[in-house]
């Protein structure tokens, strides 16, 4: 199963011509739309999941329960079997529209992971976390083990993002991918995301710009984990987003069952 | 996460919260910075070329600063600067 993010400038392609299985969208742009373009996806037989920016799992602030609410009904408006928000932060006590990274501290995953149960419990359902980049941090802890703490203690799924990874190695000499997941339950996986990522030099840093191809090791690594334990794969292209054609090429060399 | 971490984001301080890479915090202060920029001149095109750069910088600058924003949805952004701008006409 190899999936594609969907975006709003995708409204006036013609969505039968992508080769994608499934699609992912932002829950924050959708709530209180007119969820159209997202039901016509459905109808086609691919599933649309819903991987939200917003929740701020790793705040300060009370979780939004009038948000939570309105997510509730997006999901079963749209049968949505997936629900993921990232494992950071998206502000302090109020909203600053990115993504904020966590101390890697025993007491945070413990202070996190009672939020995620928390939305969990307000949602009804399972959710999924996501790994991110992060630019600079502080903690006692690596990453691999302050998320396998919280996917334990909130027993909740995980999307992994091998890009992060790649980029976080990159900038933070940390564990390579493959050695990162070998820390993690698999079976807590519910999909992977795949991106691209470019380097900034006015700060010396890769920056997580989901405007590139996805680079070989991370499509490597992705599809040994779908071949092996039936992992989906989505390919996230959010920033300069190419045509159809260079989308399905993209997605084709996702797709090919061994390898490369 | 200290208080100091999200002062510097905002451009309210310039001293770096203990810990963390200057290099990694002037990412993540830009980083907010382009994500408020491009949707005020997504809706409000028409006010980046009549400050220039320098002006338009310094005003999106000053939005983020005061920013308590709160609602989950970034599109709200603009009703934000909206009253951002109101504010400052006052």
């Amino acid at each position: 199963m190899t999936g594609l993010g969907y975006r709003r400038e995708m409204a006036d392609w013609d969505m039968s011509a992508i080769d994608a299985d499934f699609f992912e969208v932002a829950p924050e742009n959708w709530i209180h739309r007119d969820l159209t373009p997202l039901h016509r996806l459905i109808e086609s037989g691919r599933p649309v999941h819903l991987h939200g920016v917003a929740l701020n799992l790793g705040g300060t602030a009370p979780l939004n329960r009038v948000f939570l609410q309105a997510v509730r009904h997006l999901i079963d408006d749209l049968g949505a079997s997936c629900y993921s928000d990232h494992l950071a932060a998206s502000g302090d006590a109020h909203q600053l529209y990115d993504l904020f990274p966590t101390p890697f501290t025993h007491a945070e995953a413990r202070r996190i992971a009672d939020r995620v149960c928390e939305a969990q419990d307000l949602l009804g359902r399972q959710i999924a976390i996501e790994n991110t980049t992060w630019y600079t941090n502080i903690g006692e802890m690596p990453e691999c083990e302050f998320i396998a703490h919280i996917l334990s203690w909130a027993d909740c799924q995980l999307l992994l993002d091998i890009n992060n990874l790649a980029v976080n190695h990159k900038n933070h000499h940390t564990a390579c991918p493959a050695e990162f997941i070998k820390h993690l339950d698999l079976a807590r996986i519910s999909y992977l995301h795949v991106a691209g990522h470019e380097f900034d030099p006015r700060f010396g840093l890769y920056l997580d710009t989901h405007s590139q191809p996805v680079e070989s090791s991370t499509r490597l690594l992705a599809q040994q984990l779908r071949a092996q334990h039936g992992i989906p794969i989505l390919l996230e292209w959010d920033n300069d987003l190419p045509d159809p054609s260079t989308l399905n090429r993209e997605l084709a060399c996702l797709k090919t069952s061994t390898p490369m | 996460m200290s208080e100091d971490f999200y002062a510097y984001v905002r451009g309210r301080s310039d001293a770096l919260p203990a810990g963390y890479t200057e290099h990694g915090m002037r990412a993540y202060r830009h980083l907010v910075f382009i994500g408020a920029s491009q949707m005020v001149e997504a809706h409000f095109p028409a006010i980046r070329q009549e400050l220039g750069e320098d002006g338009w910088r310094a005003l999106i600058a000053a939005f983020i600063r005061q920013s308590a924003w709160d609602s989950p949805c970034y599109g709200d952004l603009i009703d934000e600067f909206r009253s951002f701008i109101a504010r400052e006409s006052a």
